[in-house]
C-alpha cells in the first residue's frame, strides 16, 4: 500500500472534523485520523519480503521489518482507545445535559439559558 | 541521583494511586508528603548536577540511546520542574481538605503532575507525544470535574481539538524518525547540525517542523487555535483554571523552545512568522478580554494575550529578548495562578461571576484584595513587580523596531484597561457574604504574592545564577519606567470610561462572537496550510 494513501485517510479525517456538526461524528473523525497515522507509521516501517521481528537463530533472507514502529504504534492504539472512550463518555454526559449532540444546538441552548 | 527524574515522574503517580485506592482517614496527607519528598529530591538533584548538565542523560534499561526511553535535564527543564513543583504546592494547599470525596480530585491532580514532569524531562520524541496526550486526557477530566453541562461541553471541545493537534505532532515525529532513524532529541539535533541530508530530505524535515509546530500551537493556545482555552478555563474550578493557565499551557511553550533548539541546524527562520503569530495572539486575546463580563473569562482571555507576549519575546534569535519571553513564562505562571485563585475565593464568597455585580471586595475581604491587587499590578507591568521585568526585557530587545514596540504598547494599554475594569469590584460598601475562613487558601495566595514581589526585585541574581544571563540593564528605579506605566494606566482609564463602560454595540458583538468546533478545526487546517506555504514551499 502506498504511504500517500494513508495521507488521504488522514485528510479525510481532518475534512470531516472541519465539516461535521455532530459530536459523535467529530469523535469518529479523530479516530479516522488516528487510524491514518498508525497506518502511515506501520507502512513506512514495512519491508517488502521481510519477516516479523522475532529473534531467531539465523537472520532471515528477506530482512526484518523495523520493530520500533510496531512497538510505538501499540502505545498509540492504547492511547487512542482511551481518548475514544473518554470522548464517548463525555458525549453521553453532554446528551444528558442538553438533550442533543449537535454542536450548534448545544450552543444555542447555552445562550438561551 | 542519576535516576531522580524517574522518581519525580513516579512518586506523584504512585501516591495518586494509593490515595485513590486506600480508604484510610488521613490518606490525604500522603499528597503533601509526596510533594515534599519530590521538592527535596529536585533540589538535591539540581545541586548534584550544577555545572555539568550533560551528565544527566541516561537511558532506561540500558537500550541503545537511539531507540530507548531516555531522559535528560538542563537548566531550562529544571527551572520548569521547580516552577511546576511550586505551582502544584500552591494548588494542593489551596484545595486541600480531608473530605473523602476529595480523593478522586487529588488522584487526578497528582497524576497530572507526574505526567507533566515527564513531559519536561523526556529526551525522546515518542514519549513526548505520550506525555502530551496523557496531559490532554487528564486535563479533560479535570475540566469536566464540576459535572455541569457546560464543563462537559468544554471538556469534549478541548479533548477533540487538542487530540487532533497532538496527532499532527505524531505525524511530524514519524517523518523525523524515517529521516534520521532515531527518536532521540539530542541525536536528531546533532544530525541536523552535521547537515548530512540527501536532497528531498530537507523538505521532509521542514514538513516535520510544520507539523510539530502545529501540534504545539494548539497546546500553547496561539492564534488562531486558542478557542478551546476560554471555554475550558472559564468553566473549570478556579484552582484547576489557575493550574491550567499558569502551567499546563506553558507546556506547549516549553516544547516550542525545545523543538526550536532541536531544529537549530536545519536553518529554519521562524522568527518573523512566530512574531506575527504572537502579536496577533496578544492583540486578539486582549481585545476579547476587554469585552468580557465574567471574571474568569477575562482572566482566561488574558492568558491568551500573555502567551502572545511570551511568543513575541521567544521569536528572536537574540539571547536577551528570548530570555525575556522565557522569564515572562515564569512570571505569568505566578501572577495568573494568584489571580485565578483569588478570583475563586471572591466568586465563591459572592456566589457570582459577573464583574458588574460584585462590589465592595476591599471592605469585605481586605486580605484577599491586597493579594489580588499585587497580582493585578504584576500583570499590568508595574515597576517593582515581576511582570515589569520580563516585559521590559522584551521591550528593550524590540525597541529598535517601531511597529513591534507599538504593538507591545497597545497590548499593555489593553491589559491596563481590562484590569481597571476588573478592579471596580474592590470599590463599594461592605456586603454580607458567606464567611469562608480557610487558612490554606490564604497561605497559597500569600506565597504567590510574595514570590511575585521577590522575582520583581531580585531578578538579577536569580537569572544570573540559574541561566547565566545578565539582565542588569533593566531597572525599575528610573523615571521612564514609572512614566510608561502611568501613561498606560491613564490611557487605559480613559479608554475604559469612554468606551468599555458604555458597552457599545461593537463590544457586545465581539463578546457574543463564538467560534464553533467545525470552524476551529477549519482555522487549524488553514493555519497548518499557511505554515506549509511559509516554511516548506518558500
Amino acid at each position: 500500500m502506498n504511504p500517500l494513501l494513508t495521507f488521504v485517510v488522514i485528510l479525510i479525517g481532518f475534512y470531516g472534523l472541519s465539516t461535521s456538526t455532530n459530536i459523535i461524528k467529530s469523535v469518529f473523525c479523530v479516530t479516522i485520523i488516528e487510524s491514518g497515522v498508525i497506518l502511515l507509521f506501520l507502512n513506512l516501517g514495512n519491508l517488502d519480503g521481510g519477516v516479523i521481528p522475532v529473534i531467531g537463530d539465523t537472520l532471515p533472507v528477506g530482512g526484518i521489518a523495523d520493530p520500533l514502529p510496531q512497538a510505538l504504534m501499540i502505545t498509540t492504539i492504547v492511547i487512542g482507545s482511551t481518548v475514544t472512550a473518554l470522548a464517548l463518555m463525555l458525549c453521553i454526559k453532554v446528551f444528558h445535559h442538553y438533550g442533543t449532540v449537535e454542536w450548534a444546538e448545544i450552543l444555542s441552548r447555552e445562550s438561551g439559558k | 541521583m542519576l535516576y531522580a527524574p524517574i522518581a519525580l515522574i513516579f512518586i506523584p503517580v504512585f501516591s495518586a494511586l494509593v490515595i485513590y485506592l486506600v480508604k484510610a482517614r488521613f490518606i490525604h496527607y500522603l499528597a503533601l508528603i509526596a510533594q515534599a519528598a519530590m521538592t527535596v529530591l529536585a533540589i538535591l538533584y539540581y545541586q548534584t548536577y550544577t555545572g555539568n548538565f550533560a551528565d544527566t542523560f541516561f537511558v532506561i534499561g540500558g537500550w541503545d540511546a537511539r531507540i530507548g526511553i531516555s531522559l535528560i535535564n538542563d537548566p531550562l527543564s529544571l527551572s520548569f520542574v521547580f516552577l511546576s513543583l511550586f505551582t502544584w504546592w500552591m494548588v494542593l494547599i489551596y484545595t486541600f481538605n480531608t473530605k473523602q470525596d476529595n480523593r478522586t480530585f487529588l488522584f487526578f491532580l497528582m497524576f497530572l503532575q507526574g505526567v507533566f514532569l515527564g513531559l519536561l524531562q523526556t529526551n525522546d520524541l515518542f514519549n513526548m507525544f505520550v506525555f502530551l496526550e496523557l496531559t490532554t486526557i487528564i486535563v479533560t477530566i479535570l475540566i469536566a470535574f464540576k459535572k455541569a453541562g457546560d464543563s462537559f461541553r468544554a471538556g469534549i471541545y478541548y479533548l477533540l481539538l487538542n487530540t487532533s493537534g497532538v496527532l499532527m505532532f505524531l505525524i511530524g515525529i514519524i517523518l523525523l524518525y524515517f529521516t534520521f532513524g532515531t527518536i532521540n532529541v539530542n541525536t536528531i539535533q546533532e544530525a541536523m547540525q552535521a547537515g548530512v541530508l540527501v536532497t528531498g530530505e530537507e523538505y521532509a524535515v521542514r514538513f516535520a517542523y510544520v507539523l510539530l509546530m502545529a501540534g504545539i500551537s494548539v497546546k500553547a493556545a496561539l492564534f488562531p487555535v486558542f478557542t478551546w482555552l476560554p471555554k475550558a478555563h472559564g468553566v473549570a474550578m478556579s484552582a484547576i483554571s489557575g493550574l491550567l493557565s499558569g502551567l499546563v499551557v506553558k507546556g506547549g511553550l516549553y516544547l516550542f523552545i525545545r523543538m526550536n533548539e532541536m531544529f537549530a541546524g536545519a536553518q529554519i527562520d521562524y522568527t518573523l512568522f512566530f512574531y506575527v503569530v504572537g502579536a496577533l495572539t496578544a492583540v486578539i486575546g486582549v481585545m476579547f478580554a476587554l469585552t468580557q463580563k465574567d471574571m474568569k473569562q477575562v482572566l482566561a482571555y488574558h492568558t491568551i494575550s500573555q502567551v502572545g507576549i511570551v511568543m513575541m519575546g521567544l521569536a528572536h534569535y537574540d539571547e536577551q529578548t528570548a530570555f525575556g519571553g522565557l522569564l515572562h513564562i515564569f512570571n505569568h505562571a505566578l501572577f495568573k495562578t494568584l489571580l485565578f485563585l483569588g478570583a475563586g475565593i471572591i466568586i465563591k464568597a459572592y456566589n457570582n461571576k459577573k464583574i458588574k455585580e460584585i462590589r465592595g471586595v476591599m471592605r469585605t475581604m481586605p486580605v484577599v484584595s491586597i493579594f489580588m491587587i499585587v497580582g493585578m499590578l504584576s500583570i499590568t507591568g508595574a515597576p517593582f513587580f515581576n511582570g515589569f521585568i520580563s516585559k521590559s526585557i522584551i521591550k528593550y530587545g524590540i525597541q529598535a523596531s517601531g511597529i513591534k514596540y507599538w504593538i507591545l504598547f497597545i497590548v499593555n494599554i489593553g491589559t491596563a484597561t481590562s484590569f481597571i475594569k476588573m478592579s471596580q469590584v474592590f470599590f463599594g460598601p461592605k456586603v454580607m457574604t458567606l464567611r469562608i475562613k480557610e487558612m490554606g487558601q490564604r497561605i497559597a495566595l500569600m506565597t504567590l504574592a510574595f514570590s511575585c514581589v521577590i522575582l520583581g526585585n531580585l531578578y538579577i541574581p536569580i537569572s544570573e545564577g540559574f541561566f547565566g544571563i545578565d539582565v542588569s540593564h533593566v531597572s525599575a528605579v528610573k523615571w521612564e519606567a514609572f512614566f510608561d506605566y502611568a501613561v498606560a494606566l491613564i490611557l487605559g482609564f480613559c479608554f475604559y470610561k469612554l468606551v468599555i463602560e458604555k458597552d457599545p454595540r461593537a463590544v457586545r458583538k465581539i463578546r457574543e462572537f463564538n467560534v464553533s468546533f467545525e470552524t476551529a478545526n477549519y482555522l487549524f487546517m488553514l493555519y497548518v496550510a499557511v505554515m506549509v506555504v511559509y516554511f516548506v514551499l518558500l
